[in-house]
């Protein structure tokens, strides 16, 4: 199991001007650079669950620890108003798009439309 | 007077101090004897013979038992028994009065003046064989005797108000007729003749009046159990309403909040409810319905399930502990419990053989469904095991914790419990939609009655395991034992129904 730390974004950002960057805005840029990319904290079991659920699908999610990021505070705030909840993570991206929190995840998985966006985002290969 | 002292302590010991009076035997046992049936035969009033004494002592025992104050004054071992043994000779020795005493009865037989009603009924006996007769024949024993009820005739009047007894007053009305003119006809020359006949006459009434008594004395029994009853109920409600614990299910006997007893009794009606629901769809499929008709059952079948679904969540936000550690249901389910409920992929595994005939795609979709199901469990699972690490962590503290601090990360951490629980209440509800959802509406009425039954069994399993028959039930702690007992009987009542089916 791979996922990219905090280190890599941290190397990520300084390319730009992160203060100037609306943290939605880098929301939406970060969820399209992997297919599937998960938003947590470090002390998050919800999120230690999701994690690994996509791990024992064989799926490589991209990973970003929320309370290792200066403005992780914007972005869970952000992610609050997203997903429409009291707790910003675990957030889920597939394909760059928002599935949500573990409740959507599971339930997509139960109803077997889980899956089909695995393999359209190309984390899955069958 | 010696004996008329004496009859006055006695006496008084036989009044408001009954408890005492077994302390004082003041002449032989038939004396003690007599001074309690006397005391018990004023107390009626009626006609002083077998049956009278009998159930004088009944109605004593009785009201005893209810103001629970004292013991009956027969309660010295096989003393009742013995006191009934004397009851034939009773009448009889009275027969041996002056013809003295006969006047004072004739002249206040009108009122309840029980005191001479009774000492003119006792002359009224006519039997000479008595034993005791033999012993206590001297006249002291009747004024002493007269004496006594005099001045119990307060007592009495006392204690026949207490216990509103209108059989015996009638009774007491009925038998003084036969016992009046009996009185004339007593005084006749052919003794052994109409001593017999009168002896029957009065054996007879005697069985009479216990069998009276007895029912009586179990009517006002039933009343009092039945008003102690209402009162624990009150109790029970009260103190359920303050969220006590009651009847508990714990050994430890902690308390039990009160949204995990008002969840409880939400789920307990949800279980009666459930039993409706089966038996509409078992209806449904025998009436073999229309597939619409149908459909309406098994949405209803469903939006059930969403209901418990729906108030676990809310009792989880306040004690979701109480669903973990499955204290809401039997504990034979306890045995299978995953996160507060059943197990999906359990649940599905347990269908697929009952679910036949299938076509290949729906076999397919079940099996999917499994798989899902069963890497949701795993996440979950693996997710809580992250938590519970992390809690024990924290509560075994490193070197330099503060304890409050401590305490209060420990319960932030437990407070993550809660979402586990959701998360997989969740999971259980996806799965019973997603069965819906390939199923026909037929393939899914018997597939959620298979689901009712098998879990009806679980419970009646519960209840089974819970009321056979063990050698070991008696332990060292009290409050173990009869938490043991509660439990069972909570568990029995809550579930007995479930043996309906059977």
């Amino acid at each position: 199991m791979q996922y990219q730390t905090a280190d890599s974004w941290g190397f990520y950002v300084p390319m730009r001007s992160r203060n100037m960057e609306d943290p939605l805005e880098r929301v939406a840029k970060l969820a399209s650079e992997s297919a599937v990319v998960i938003f947590t904290l470090s002390g998050c079991c919800m999120c230690h669950a999701v994690k690994r659920l996509f791990c024992g699908m064989g799926v490589n999610p991209t990973v970003y620890e929320l309370d290792h990021d200066p403005r992780g505070k914007e972005i869970e705030r952000a992610l609050m108003r997203l997903l429409g909840s009291s707790s910003a993570v675990p957030a889920v991206f597939i394909g760059g798009k928002l599935i949500g929190s573990m409740d959507r995840v599971m339930a997509s998985h139960i109803n077997g439309s889980l899956v089909p966006l695995l393999k359209e985002a190309g984390a899955l290969w069958l | 007077m010696a004996s008329h002292t004496i009859g006055e302590t006695s006496l008084s010991d036989s009044g408001p101090s009954n408890h005492h009076h077994h302390h004082h035997v003041p002449y032989a046992a038939a004396l003690h004897g007599m001074n309690t049936h006397t005391s018990f035969i004023n107390q009626e009033g009626s006609a002083f013979d077998f049956g009278e004494l009998e159930e004088a002592i009944v109605l004593h025992g009785v009201k005893i038992r209810n103001d629970e104050a004292k013991a009956p004054l027969f309660t010295a071992a096989g003393r009742p028994a013995a006191t009934l043994e004397m009851f034939p000779s009773w009448p009889m020795r009275f027969q041996q009065t002056p013809r003295g005493s006969s006047k004072s009865g004739g002249e206040s037989t009108d009122s309840g003046s029980a005191l001479n009603t009774l000492s003119s009924k006792a002359e009224t006996q006519l039997e000479p064989e008595s034993p005791i007769s033999k012993k206590a024949s001297s006249s002291d024993h009747q004024a002493f005797e007269q004496d006594q009820l005099r001045l119990q005739h307060q007592q009495q009047v006392e204690m026949s108000n207490d216990t509103s007894r209108t059989g015996p007053s009638q009774n007491q009305s009925a038998a003084k007729q036969p016992q009046e003119k009996r009185k004339g006809a007593g005084s006749t020359s052919d003794k052994p003749q109409d001593a017999k006949t009168l002896r029957r006459l009065a054996q007879n009434r005697e069985a009479a009046r216990k069998s009276r008594l007895r029912k009586k004395a179990y009517v006002q029994q039933l009343e009092s159990s039945r008003i102690k009853l209402t009162q624990l109920e009150q109790e029970l409600q009260r103190a359920r309403s303050q969220g006590l614990f009651l009847g508990g299910c714990s050994a430890t006997a902690g308390n039990i909040s009160s949204a995990a007893a008002m969840f409880d009794m939400e789920y307990a009606r949800w279980l009666e409810d459930d039993l409706r629901h089966m038996s509409e769809l078992r209806a449904g499929l025998n009436a073999h319905l229309s597939d619409g008709d149908l459909r309406i059952i098994v949405d209803g079948y469903i939006s059930h399930y969403d209901e418990i679904f729906r108030l676990k969540g809310v009792a989880a936000k306040s004690d979701v502990l109480h669903l973990t550690t499955g204290m809401w249901t039997t504990a034979a389910e306890r045995c299978f419990l995953w996160m507060g409920g059943f197990k999906p992929s359990d649940l599905i595994k347990m269908l697929i053989s009952q679910l036949d005939p299938l076509t290949e795609q729906q076999v397919m979709g079940i099996y999917s469904l499994q798989h899902s199901s069963q890497q949701a469990e795993e996440a979950l699972s693996q997710g809580l095991e992250q938590l519970q690490q992390s809690l024990i962590e924290t509560i075994a503290g490193g070197p330099a914790i503060d304890g409050m601090q401590q305490m209060v990360v420990a319960l932030g951490k437990l407070a993550n419990l809660e979402g586990f629980v959701r998360q997989a209440d969740n999971l259980r509800q996806q799965t019973l939609h997603r069965l819906r959802h390939i199923l026909t509406v037929r393939q899914a009425a018997r597939c959620f009655l298979v689901i009712g039954e098998y879990y009806g069994r679980l419970r009646a399993l519960s209840s089974l395991w819970a009321s056979r028959p063990r050698e070991t039930v008696i332990c060292d702690q009290e409050n173990s034992c009869q938490t043991t007992t509660d439990l069972q009987m909570v568990q029995s009542s809550q579930h007995h129904h479930h043996f309906a089916n059977y």
